[in-house]
């Protein structure tokens, strides 16, 4: 594989640039392939990327987010910053970071043939292996945050989540870029392992400012486990997430929901792919996309259901509202069914806020602007709703309202 | 002698370059109640919504003074914290807004606009079990989202409650009588009634004498292609009701 002429995390000398189109990691992807049809990627084509490793930020509160506890691992510019992280010892937890020379010896080989996952694991500069021991429920959520606030930086990054049998785990992940940074580029991949009976939700939660963002998530289901993650894109200039997730064991429950909130020319796109590979189990999808002032969504979510895998229940939903003539909305709902007992709908909606209903509000002295914000609160409540935390539940509505 | 609360002059108006208001003229008191009737078609619906703001439709003429301010280029909003109020007919539903969430907002937003800081949790929710009580609105439907799922009886009764809360000057009741039961009808117009004062007016629009038993009017008027083509007291309620609007129409053609 053209990888191996690589060395695994190769850190680019003081003031040499990395040109995306120039690395040999495959072709870099245009709107031909129907997985990229789209979203262009000329912005971040011609931007001269360095990941030479920096921190800048002294303190979470400074990038907006409400004050997080319990454990937290922040990852700054591609690097682990220990001064903004909270290392508790939890002893249901095992943490590994491995970071220079220890990344090679434990590398995978990429699974795919993608650019962007190369990309990562050629130039990997932090890897941190989390392991949730047996029969473990752990109730407060644990806080991986990811920064960029170093203009032109390249971050790639890996979380690696293991779920052993019987376990329960909450997650909230950060994708944060600073207010005064830009071009810089989050490539992240997650790489989630549920074993039986355990369980995983997953709250992620975008705000890059003017920077992006691009998140390879690889879920791995057993059998009885369950997956939640729910998607929450407030800013950045083109957002991407990969969704891969493969449920190889029955009875499983597997759901992903999102809000996506693009406005000024900002370009968020979902792509997500279902697999199931055996009988019995239960997928859901529901993303929203709230876009206004020349803003793009993309939802591209696939539902695949292989040859054996009877009694399954997939349903998919994207619903999305334009708030002006300049917004756009891609949205492509797709069932491969090759099973033949099989309960599975999707559906996709697009369109503006109900005039009467706007009216019917402002009648009741609520300013226009106002009743544009209820409407979309309720519009993107029924995925707000997932969170039980009304901390949480208010600070994502504040970030995606844009109040 | 009764202070004036709005009037309107020489009103035109259009939806889709269709006329629907021909020259309207109406004075409104404080104190009084006005109900206006008239046949399908007439221009009733249309009368409230202008008055309300509703910008579908275009003011090509005359005036509407509300309170000593000319107010046919102002938003809906801004008619609203100057103390106009419009019943829906048909109540607009809006999922995932709580009728709470909702309330607040709007209450909030006109203290907003006069300089007032916002209302406290606890007098807002001391207010709206006061007010809802007057309608006897279920204590549940508080909590829902704004008209979802709630019968014709219910959203009506929410229109009061709100109206309730916001406390006009000038109310509009835009068929408020349609798709209620007699029961319905009374506790909705026993609510209405308990509003008023001597400060605000009511205009009640409708096709029937049955509302009027309840909520009895100090005027009369019948709108007939967009003008109002009589004006009466209550009695002429009664005559309508009787003898149908034909009459009238000759009456004025001759």
């Amino acid at each position: 594989m053209i990888i191996k002429d690589l060395n695994h995390n190769s850190l680019l000398k003081k003031n040499s640039k990395l040109d995306l189109e120039a690395l040999n990691l495959g072709s870099f992807p245009n709107r031909k392939e129907e997985r990229w049809k789209y979203t262009p990627l000329r912005s971040l084509k011609k931007i001269n990327f360095h990941n030479q490793l920096n921190f800048k930020i002294e303190h979470l509160s400074s990038l907006g987010i409400p004050k997080i506890e319990g454990l937290v691992i922040v990852l700054e510019n591609g690097k682990f910053n220990s001064s903004l992280s909270n290392i508790i010892d939890l002893k249901e937890i095992e943490l590994l970071f491995l970071n220079g020379a220890e990344i090679a010896n434990n590398s995978q080989e990429p699974t795919q043939k993608d650019y962007f996952n190369n990309l990562n694991a050629s130039f990997l500069t932090e890897k941190v292996i989390l392991k949730i021991k047996p029969n473990i429920n752990i109730n407060e959520p644990i806080n991986l945050v990811n920064i960029i606030s170093d203009d032109n930086c390249i971050s790639n990054t890996q979380f690696n989540i293991d779920v052993f049998e019987n376990s329960k785990l909450h997650i909230r992940q950060y994708f944060l870029g600073s207010s005064n940074s830009k071009d810089g580029f989050i490539n992240h991949r997650n790489q989630v392992s549920l074993k039986s009976k355990s369980s995983l939700t997953i709250d992620k939660f975008q705000d890059l400012n003017h920077n992006f963002n691009f998140c390879n998530e690889f879920i791995d289901q057993e059998k009885e486990s369950e997956f939640i993650m729910n998607t929450f894109s407030a800013s950045g200039v083109i957002l991407r997430n990969n969704v891969f997730c493969n449920v190889y064991g029955k009875n499983c429950h597997s759901e992903l929901n999102g809000v996506f909130a693009p406005i000024e020319k900002q370009h968020f796109d979902n792509y997500t792919i279902i697999n199931h590979f055996v009988a019995d189990c239960k997928s859901f999808e529901n993303y929203k996309g709230v876009i206004k002032e020349s803003g793009v969504g993309v939802f591209n979510g696939k539902v695949i259901v292989h040859q054996n895998a009877q009694q399954i229940e997939a349903f998919q939903k994207n619903n999305n509202i334009l708030l002006d003539e300049e917004s756009k909305i891609y949205s492509k709902p797709e069932l491969e069914i090759y099973a033949d007992d099989v309960r599975c709908s999707h559906g996709s909606t697009t369109g503006r806020f109900d005039e009467e209903a706007l009216f019917y509000l402002r009648s009741r002295g609520i300013s226009m602007k106002k009743s544009l914000e209820l409407m979309t609160l309720g519009f993107i409540n029924e995925v707000i709703e997932k969170s039980n935390d009304s901390m949480y539940k208010e600070f994502l509505l504040k970030r995606l309202l844009k109040d | 002698m009764s202070e004036l609360l709005i009037e309107i002059k020489d009103l035109e108006c259009n939806i889709d370059n269709q006329k629907i208001l021909q020259g309207l003229n109406l004075k409104i008191n404080k104190g009084e109640v006005h109900a206006i009737m008239g046949p399908n078609g007439s221009g009733k619906s249309t009368l409230s919504s202008v008055l309300a703001g509703n910008e579908n439709y275009e003011v090509t003429n005359g005036s509407i003074n509300f309170l000593g301010e000319e107010i046919s280029e102002m938003s809906p909003e801004e008619r609203s914290w100057k103390g106009m109020f419009l019943a829906f007919q048909y109540p607009v539903e809006i999922p995932g807004v709580s009728n709470i969430n909702f309330l607040r907002t709007a209450l909030n937003e006109r203290n907003k606009y006069y300089g007032i800081d916002s209302i406290p949790a606890k007098d807002f929710l001391k207010m709206v079990a006061e007010k809802s009580e007057l309608v006897g609105l279920n204590n549940k439907l508080k909590n829902r989202s704004v008209n979802e799922g709630f019968s014709g009886g219910e959203k009506k009764r929410n229109e009061i409650f709100q109206m309730a809360m916001l406390d006009p000057k000038l109310s509009i009741l835009d068929e408020t009588d349609s798709g209620l039961d007699i029961d319905a009808l009374k506790i909705v117009a026993n609510g209405v009634n308990k509003l008023k004062s001597s400060e605000n007016a009511t205009v009640v629009i409708t096709h029937y004498q049955r509302l009027l038993d309840y909520i009895v009017p100090d005027f009369v008027h019948v709108l007939h292609e967009g003008k109002i083509i009589k004006s009466g007291d209550k009695s002429l309620a009664l005559e309508l009701e009787k003898k149908g609007y034909d009459w009238l129409k000759t009456d004025e053609n001759i």
